[in-house]
């Protein structure tokens, strides 16, 4: 297994840095608005299924358009780099991952390479928790109060900082939104587990509760959460994730004949691979 | 979606592989944006344009002045590097078409943004 994180340099600097070295054209799949400070020229294009999060793109002045991860619609060998980030912990198969990885490797020249980033299933790493655990702002109170509360599981009001501030693809509708709120029936006939943001997770393929903060006017007080009676008004969306497990994702990688691991590391509850097509 | 992503960009409607690009231009809105001039940046770029698809979507806007093929010694032919400048990152098509070569798909450009999502029977397995 090869394990050497770059020298003193954050994984993406360490990607710009080697783009600036060459003439590059770059895919971004998701968290482009996660990528700011990373625009070097106009060689970079950006790519994601959600329309709203290509929008926000364009607003940046990025190049973007709207696609299907899977059927990535550039022509193959095109690209220099691609960066992926937080992308394909969204798939819920194994043959599906590997697929949008064998998407990405198509679209690289010989010798371009990719740096990709997924959620890992151990967010605690070197006996250093992941900044995600580490901003848990509920207190244990609070957490008996969810676990006792059958009409709300899993519901946190927190955001997930792994570039999941954006809304999903598929956006439910007004009406199964409310349906889903007056409904004080636990989700039963569900099999995967609905996960406690800002907690360690207990199994690889978690549905993630995000809450669509609405912007709530000044005649709406927003009630403290815990509280009786309270109930969140904001929408949640239960995304799912498959995290993977430490050696998963650089396994995956290797599943591929033409591509070389450049390195695996552990990146603040990360899994992240740099690999090149050879 | 300026022309140099035009010329990356491909149809993936299943079966059509390589046939897909390049995908023809439709514009009905159109919008010049300077942007600094980097001639590096411009120089670079030239090895990877796919020529024959650039001046399709160039003669396709009725763009002035494109240049045919690079010239010799390019690189440091300000003329030049400057009017590929202009074609590949000052043209931003804002609403229009691509249209797949080979199936006729056509997919939507809105606002800038092309949409190529395509439904589950049209992609690849």
């Amino acid at each position: 297994m090869v394990r050497r994180k770059p020298v003193n340099l954050p994984p993406i600097s360490y990607m710009k840095t080697y783009m600036k070295a060459k003439m590059y054209t770059v895919l971004c799949s998701a968290a482009m608005k996660e990528c700011d400070n990373l625009k070097i020229d106009e060689s970079e294009i950006g790519c994601d299924y959600s329309k709203t999060l290509v929008d926000i793109c364009r607003e940046r002045q990025f190049q973007a358009f709207v696609c299907d991860a899977l059927a990535v619609p550039v022509r193959s060998g095109s690209c220099d780099a691609c960066i992926s980030i937080a992308v394909i912990h969204h798939f819920a198969t194994a043959e599906r991952r590997v697929a949008a990885l064998q998407e990405i490797v198509r679209l690289l020249r010989p010798g371009g390479k990719a740096l990709i980033y997924v959620w890992a299933m151990e967010q605690e790493h070197n006996n250093q928790k992941s900044k995600y655990l580490k901003e848990n702002r509920i207190s244990q109170e609070q957490k008996e109060e969810i676990k006792n509360d059958k009409s709300t599981p899993g519901l946190v009001e927190q955001k997930s900082d792994t570039g999941s501030q954006n809304s999903a693809s598929s956006v439910p509708s007004i009406d199964d939104i409310q349906e889903k709120e007056s409904s004080s029936k636990p989700i039963t006939n569900s099999e995967l587990p609905i996960h406690i943001n800002r907690t360690s997770f207990h199994s690889q393929d978690v549905l993630v509760p995000w809450h669509l903060k609405t912007k709530t006017g000044k005649d709406k007080p927003v009630e403290p959460f815990g509280s009786a009676g309270a109930r969140d008004q904001s929408p949640v969306f239960h995304r799912y994730y498959h995290v993977f497990c430490d050696g998963e994702l650089e396994a995956a990688c290797q599943t591929l004949s033409n591509v070389s691991v450049l390195q695996s590391y552990h990146d603040q509850g990360n899994w992240c691979v740099i690999l090149q097509k050879v | 979606m300026k022309l140099l992503t035009h010329n990356l960009l491909s149809s993936h409607v299943r079966g059509v592989g390589p046939r897909g690009f390049p995908l023809r231009l439709q514009a009905t809105e159109v919008r010049v944006n300077p942007v600094e001039f980097n001639p590096d940046f411009v120089a670079r770029m030239i090895p990877k344009v796919e020529w024959a698809a650039l001046l399709e979507a160039a003669d396709t806007l009725n763009l002035a002045e494109v240049p045919r093929e690079p010239t010799e010694g390019y690189e440091h032919d300000e003329d030049f590097l400057r009017k590929m400048h202009h074609v590949l990152l000052e043209v931003e098509v804002l609403e229009g078409t691509l249209q797949c070569p080979e199936s006729g798909r056509l997919f939507p450009i809105s606002r800038g943004i092309p949409n190529m999502l395509l439904n589950d029977e049209e992609t690849e397995t």
